[in-house]
């Protein structure tokens, strides 16, 4: 067998076919810089554009196309929402459970920006607890920023009760779907999430470098950059309206062209297909790795609620260890270590072995996969009962 | 400068406990090294490891990657971690006489 790729968390490879094929025709035929000039080629790129973000803001039910912007993945889009979103003076809450992509941003809000955070942990089985959240609440409590699926241990959070309560307190909802969009569905009108921020090269199945925001019609983020927008270049100052309020310079045409294949491949396979191959996948690593001694996986007792996201370690054994022999010697790409998600790690206790051993499966992966990486742990964890 | 006595005899190591003078290294340090990784005695398949990682880096002036170790001496990586339990780099290396790895061993 061939390379077992298990690092659908980090980025899906590979990409439908489609996504190749489409990237490559686009990119020949209609290379130009959209929206800048009326000749017709640069009129199509810029339907292209503008298509794909209709065809965004339908899949997850937004509120107005214009307020679907796009970024170049979700760490950049968060940067945009928070730092747009927070003044010194306000408050914010978030959970352990979070990616850097939302710690970072807050902590720099935090240390350099006169916003106070606090962080809300999670519970045994991987939740956060939506009243939690509601007991942090303060007359100053601007943002609540949670992220819907963890890419660690694959809990998926309530984040539609969560919006509830932050609904009737006037407080903002951010999602961070980096690891949900394309996997399971996400309504931001039924889920009261306020802004939600996707990237596109995982389970969109695009390419890497583009991603965006959802934003809903009620909410105004402030411009923290400043630069071209194709449109108005009289004007002195950036521009308030959407999606240029919160876009800058020349966009990614490749990566929205690859983003557009992959979701119209995402489309008519099905999201619940797709999901359903994913769980019956991951419900079989489980089940797999639960019968080998001395391995212990993280709050992956029931798979309710869950992603095909799967954290675990060979007992006493560095996760970093494990990975490179699983790659090296049965060709398994895996991710190890902290996963950018060092909070994750704090609370289960295992940042000081370095973390966890994280399988992430995707939609072409196969029953095969997973024998070979059920089969790949247990010999590890064999030898390593052996010299311990 | 951390130095370490083994067998009587005392050597200059880095906090990590790798040779600070790689070209001091020979046999009899490799089997006074590897007491440290908890090795009573090198059999024939831990010197084979030691061999080729000792005659990379006087070739490359670097460990090699695991893959190539793996590879070019027809190890498993998860024997090699049998035979070092601190793996490739912190323990093959070290009994090596190299720096400590800062790349893909």
């Amino acid at each position: 067998m061939s390379l077992v790729y298990l690092d659908n968390a980090a980025t899906a490879f590979p990409k439908p076919e489609e996504v190749y094929v489409f990237m490559d025709q686009f990119y020949r035929t209609h290379g130009v810089n959209p929206g800048r000039s009326g000749y017709d080629l640069c009129m199509e790129t810029g339907e292209l554009v503008d298509g794909t973000r209709k065809e965004l803001t339908a899949f997850f039910n937004g509120t107005t196309a214009d307020r679907l912007i796009f970024a170049y993945n979700s760490t950049d889009a968060l940067n945009l929402a928070l730092f747009g979103m927070l003044s010194p003076g306000d408050h914010a809450i978030t959970t352990t459970v979070e990616h850097n992509a939302v710690l970072r941003p807050f902590e720099h809000l935090s240390r350099f920006g006169g916003v106070e955070i606090e962080h809300v942990p999670f519970d045994a089985r991987g939740f956060v607890d939506p009243d939690d959240i509601a007991r942090r609440f303060r007359p100053n409590t601007k943002v609540v920023a949670v992220n819907h699926g963890s890419n660690v241990i694959g809990t998926v959070q309530p984040v539609a009760e969560i919006g509830r309560l932050c609904r009737e307190r006037g407080i903002h909802l951010v999602v961070d779907s980096s690891q949900t969009a394309g996997k399971i569905p996400i309504d931001v009108q039924a889920m009261n999430i306020d802004v939600l921020a996707f990237t596109g090269h995982k389970s969109l199945m695009g390419p890497t470098g583009i991603g965006g925001l959802c934003i809903q019609d009620h909410v105004d983020i402030r411009h923290t950059r400043a630069g071209g927008t194709g449109v108005r270049s009289a004007h002195r100052l950036h521009l308030d309206e959407y999606p240029w309020r919160l876009e800058y310079g020349t966009p990614n045409v490749m990566g929205i062209a690859g983003l557009h294949a992959g979701l119209g491949w995402i489309q008519k396979r099905g999201l619940d297909r797709i999901h359903e191959h994913e769980m019956r996948l991951m419900a079989r690593l489980v089940e797999g790795l639960r019968a080998i001694p001395g391995v212990t996986m993280y709050c992956q007792d029931s798979l309710d609620d869950h992603i095909a996201v799967l954290a675990c370690n060979v007992d006493g054994f560095d996760a970093g260890n494990t990975g490179t022999i699983l790659d090296v010697d049965h060709d398994i790409a895996c991710r190890t270590g902290l996963h950018c998600a060092p909070r994750v790690h704090e609370q289960l206790g295992i940042d000081r072995i370095h973390g966890a051993v994280r399988f992430g499966i995707g939609p072409f992966n196969t029953d095969e996969h997973i024998d070979a990486a059920i089969a790949g742990v247990g010999e590890i964890a064999r030898a390593h009962a052996r010299v311990a | 400068m951390p130095s370490i006595e083994l067998n009587g005899t005392a050597y200059a190591v880095d906090e990590n406990g790798f040779l600070e003078d790689p070209a001091i290294w020979n046999d009899n340090v490799a089997t006074d090294l590897a007491t440290t990784e908890g090795l009573t005695a090198l059999t024939e398949e831990h010197w084979r490891v030691v061999r080729y990682i000792r005659e990379y880096y006087l070739s490359h002036d670097i460990a090699p990657m695991v893959r190539k170790l793996c590879k070019e001496t027809d190890t498993r990586l998860a024997r090699i971690f049998e035979l070092f339990p601190s793996g490739p780099a912190q323990g093959a290396c070290k009994v090596a006489g190299l720096p400590k790895p800062t790349g893909c061993v």
